[in-house]
């Protein structure tokens, strides 16, 4: 089977020094949303506004299907509307709108003029392969790229301590091909791995020479 | 709501802050222009989120079938007759 390869990657981290990764690809950490029109943008938190800039850099001529993960969402979102419903307010129709897991890639395509296919994901932490198996179907299927992004918005304080999350909104996106890049080379599995956005960014970056999950990846040298 | 603020000025900083509307001030805000589509850009999904503080703040309640809700709508100054009109807060 051919392999997937890596053409391109974009990463989000605004705790991260631009200089702490060997192969510094990230995007400026303040204000992100500059590829949305000010009337999408205020409909996104930081991390979808990240997302959107990335699927943008990534795929700037509207030409690849996209795919969007996230193992929680915009949790901050939708606990405020579970807290509505406990105290029989009604809920905010935008909030109520925005609440599907494929919302991002929904106000990236209206803002981009994109009309390939669209993909959202969570996996419980397996985000990161299961990017890979939609994206080789796509592939599989005669699209020249696709592109990949994972992020991951700031967990409500409710929440923290009861599910894994990087501690912080991030993001990171790749555009994947079967013949422009270094290959993936799949590795035995990390039993248990859940990589995160900032593990992706890490192992792309070259701060470590493996992605730990299951099955792991290492990138093929150069 | 405060009562010394102006009805025109409370509608607006009620759209701003339930819109969030960047980059957007009060003096932005024309009382004659469209609220939807040329004018502010408000969309559907804003039509509903009005609807509903309006309905909070002022306890005015708008049926989203009605012929007249779309005029009631049109500009900031046919929003304010309605909340003058309807207004029980």
């Amino acid at each position: 089977m051919e392999q997937l390869r890596l053409s391109e990657w974009l990463g989000w981290d605004p705790l991260r020094e631009e200089n702490a990764t060997k192969d510094a690809r990230l995007l400026p950490s303040d204000k992100p949303g500059v590829s949305l029109p000010a009337m999408l943008r205020r409909r996104l938190d930081n991390a979808g506004r990240a997302t959107c800039d990335i699927l943008a850099g990534l795929d700037p001529e509207a030409r690849c299907p996209l795919i969007h993960a996230s193992r929680h969402g915009d949790a901050n979102f939708t606990l405020s509307m579970l807290k509505a419903l406990a105290n029989q307010e009604p809920l905010s129709p935008t909030r109520f709108s925005m609440s599907v897991h494929n919302a991002t890639l929904g106000v990236h395509a209206i803002a981009n003029h994109h009309y390939r296919p669209l993909q959202a994901l969570g996996a419980s932490g397996n985000e990161f392969n299961a990017l890979l198996w939609e994206a080789r179907g796509y592939l599989a299927e005669g699209h020249g790229a696709v592109v990949i992004v994972f992020s991951e918005g700031t967990l409500p304080g409710d929440y923290i301590d009861c599910t894994p999350h990087p501690g912080h909104a991030c993001a990171v996106g790749l555009r994947l091909s079967l013949t422009q890049g270094r290959a993936l080379v799949a590795e035995d599995a990390t039993p248990g791995a859940a990589p995160t956005p900032l593990d992706i960014i890490d192992w792309l970056g070259g701060c470590s020479p493996r992605l730990a999950a299951a099955p792991g990846w290492r990138l093929e040298e150069a | 709501m405060n009562q010394s603020v102006p009805l025109s000025l409370d509608l607006k900083h009620m759209i701003i802050d339930t819109l969030e509307l960047e980059d957007v001030t009060p003096e932005d805000i024309d009382d004659h222009a469209p609220l939807f589509g040329e004018g502010l850009g408000l969309d559907s999904i804003d039509a509903l989120e009005l609807g509903l503080a309006l309905q909070k703040r002022y306890g005015v309640t708008l049926d989203a079938e009605a012929e007249d809700t779309r005029r009631h709508f049109a500009s900031l100054a046919a929003l304010q007759a309605l909340v003058e009109e309807r207004r029980v807060n």
